[in-house]
């Protein structure tokens, strides 16, 4: 009798006899009431066929919360929710407004490990299927975003300028405005489209026309003088809000605008994510 | 004190009809009445839009993807803006749907271009590994029926008073021509050549220029207008 020993299967047993008992003694009591009950009481004046009705009270339990019932109902219609103007959108914005609040005090002061995390996973949902998962871009689908710029982008923003961007008069809303085009043509502008992709390596005569052609505006060392025009030489916090922004219509195909889209944090984090992309990691 | 009720069927079912009414009424009637007007910004489909959303419904894309973003932060957060009731007012029928085995694609032209569609519909696991939606290489072969497409917007330009061919906003000029079969057809090519374009697809071009219009190119133009 090992398993008598475990008080739950105790309880179970002491249960299980306790409800074979009172229905024994419930079925026995009323057997008995149908043999030799007899009906007493008042019945009311009408009845149905034959069928009548005692005269009895409702039990006042039941009266109360029958009446609690009419009263909230009444409150329910003209008070409380469809004539208060309850909104789905309302509930939305606040509940949006509560997680924004609490987003904002949690993440004040990110590590970079933070920002990696979550720039990670805004990539994957939001830029993977154009950049691909591992941000190559998929076969030149999009922006190869493990390198910075191609020899045929350059080349194409100093033939089209600005336009060369999706819109001749500035796209990317840089303090500088627009860019102009065919500052460069021909193989001087070879030479420098090499240069800048080439992440400002080799190339000398690339590099002495950057600095007479390009520096006036991206700096001499292509860095776009703390945000004035685009940084040449890596995706700065800038580059990644502006395009995020903006949006771009280049050589390689439409970047669509994420506008209002992403918070400051979360378009900061991807953009160190996508910087440790390059970092070959 | 309601026995007399009990009596009358008649006057029974009348105060039951009056209860339930009640409630409709005033939950349903006034949030109709204001919600089921077009939104400022909505316009009717054009030609082209629409013969793509005649190849979206053939297609039974709505078993799969829904076009109804709800106001839940977490919706809002990968779709954009939740959907406003007067946004599907030239919707006939609505594409809501009920399944999301798909993402949701209610403003899928705010965050995805032509020639990614045009990648993804002829072979979804190139452009998402392991996606499990079907391609629909035919779409790039068959031919859109503009026909058909005509006689839908004419219908409900007639019938349902979809304000084609009208100065919706007030700046003196037509925001959606729909005109005779020719003119609307003529728009339809220019509009599908430029969405061909986008696509970088040369056979699409190709059959654009020679006079006939692939499913593909419609449905793009339909998805790009879902904003
Ligand atoms: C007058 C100032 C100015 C000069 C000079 C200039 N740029 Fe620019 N450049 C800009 C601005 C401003 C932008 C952003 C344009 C926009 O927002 O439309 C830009 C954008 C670019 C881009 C696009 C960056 C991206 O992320 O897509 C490239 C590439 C570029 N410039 C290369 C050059 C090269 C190479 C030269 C020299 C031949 C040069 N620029 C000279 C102001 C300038
Ligand atoms: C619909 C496809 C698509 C999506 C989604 C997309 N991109 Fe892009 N992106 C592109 C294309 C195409 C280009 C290349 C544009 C060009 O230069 O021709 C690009 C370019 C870029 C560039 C380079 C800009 C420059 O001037 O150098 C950055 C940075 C970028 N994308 C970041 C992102 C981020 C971050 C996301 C996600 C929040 C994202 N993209 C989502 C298609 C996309
Ligand atoms: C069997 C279900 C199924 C059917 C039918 C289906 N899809 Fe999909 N669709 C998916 C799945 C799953 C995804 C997510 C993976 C991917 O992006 O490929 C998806 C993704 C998409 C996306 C990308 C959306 C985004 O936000 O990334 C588009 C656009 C799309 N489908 C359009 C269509 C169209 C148009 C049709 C009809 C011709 C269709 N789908 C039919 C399952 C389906």
């Amino acid at each position: 009798m090992n398993w008598l020993s475990d008080n739950v299967n105790q309880l179970a047993l002491l249960g299980a006899a306790a409800i074979l008992i009172l229905t024994i003694g419930v079925a026995a009591k009323y057997f008995k009431q149908i043999k030799e009950g007899k009906s007493e009481g008042e019945l009311k004046e009408e009845n149905w066929d034959g069928i009548g009705e005692y005269k009895n009270n409702s039990p006042i339990g039941w009266s109360l919360a029958f009446i609690g019932t009419i009263i909230w109902g009444i409150w329910y219609w003209l008070v409380g929710y469809p004539l208060d103007a309850y909104s789905q959108i309302g509930e939305y914005n606040e509940e949006v407004k509560a997680y924004q609040a609490k987003f904002e005090s949690k993440w004040a002061n990110p590590t970079k490990e933070d920002l990696l995390g979550m720039g990670e996973g805004v990539f994957l949902v939001q830029c993977s299927p154009c950049h691909g998962i591992d941000g190559t871009g998929i076969e030149g689908k999009a922006q190869d975003l493990t390198r910075r710029l191609l020899k045929e982008e350059v080349l194409d923003v100093i033939n089209r300028g600005s336009a060369a961007l999706g819109n001749p008069n500035g796209q990317l809303g840089y303090p500088m405005g627009m860019m102009p085009p065919g500052l460069l043509s021909g193989a001087d502008a070879e030479a420098v489209a090499e240069y800048v992709a080439n992440g400002f390596k080799g190339n000398d005569k690339g590099a002495e026309l950057f600095q007479s052609a390009c520096a006036s505006c991206h700096g001499p060392d292509g860095r776009g003088m703390n945000g004035m025009a685009p940084n040449l030489r890596e995706y700065d916090d800038k580059i990644i809000s502006a395009v995020l922004e903006h949006g771009k219509r280049g050589i390689i195909g439409t970047m669509p605008s994420f506008k209002g889209r992403l918070t400051p944090v979360q378009v900061k984090a991807v953009a160190t994510y996508i910087r440790s992309l390059s970092e070959g990691a | 004190m309601f026995g007399w009720l009990e009596r009358n069927p008649f006057f029974f079912a009348v105060g039951v009809f009056v209860v339930i009414a009640f409630a409709g009424l005033i939950e349903i009637v006034p949030d109709f009445a204001q919600q089921s007007r077009p939104v400022v910004t909505a316009k009717p489909y054009s030609l082209l839009e629409l013969a793509g959303r005649q190849v979206y419904i053939k297609d039974s894309c709505n078993a799969c993807h829904s076009q109804l973003i709800r106001p839940f932060k977490s919706e809002t957060d990968r779709y954009g803006m939740y959907s406003l009731n007067g946004e599907y007012a030239y919707d006939r029928p609505f594409l809501w749907g009920s399944k999301r085995t798909g993402p949701d694609l209610h403003r899928v032209g705010n965050y995805r271009t032509s020639d990614w569609h045009a990648n993804h519909m002829w072979d979804p696991t190139s452009v998402v590994p392991g996606s499990i939606m079907p391609a629909y290489k035919h779409m790039f072969t068959n031919v859109t029926d503009l026909e058909t497409a005509y006689a839908e917007a004419l219908t409900v330009k007639k019938v349902f008073n979809v304000p084609y061919d009208k100065d919706m906003d007030g700046d003196g000029k037509v925001d959606v021509p729909l005109g005779s079969y020719e003119e609307a057809k003529k728009r339809a090519f220019e509009y599908a050549l430029r969405v061909a374009e986008e696509t970088k697809r040369q056979d699409l071009v190709d059959m654009v220029k020679a006079g006939k219009i692939p499913e593909i190119v419609a449905l793009i133009a339909y998805l790009n207008r879902l904003k």
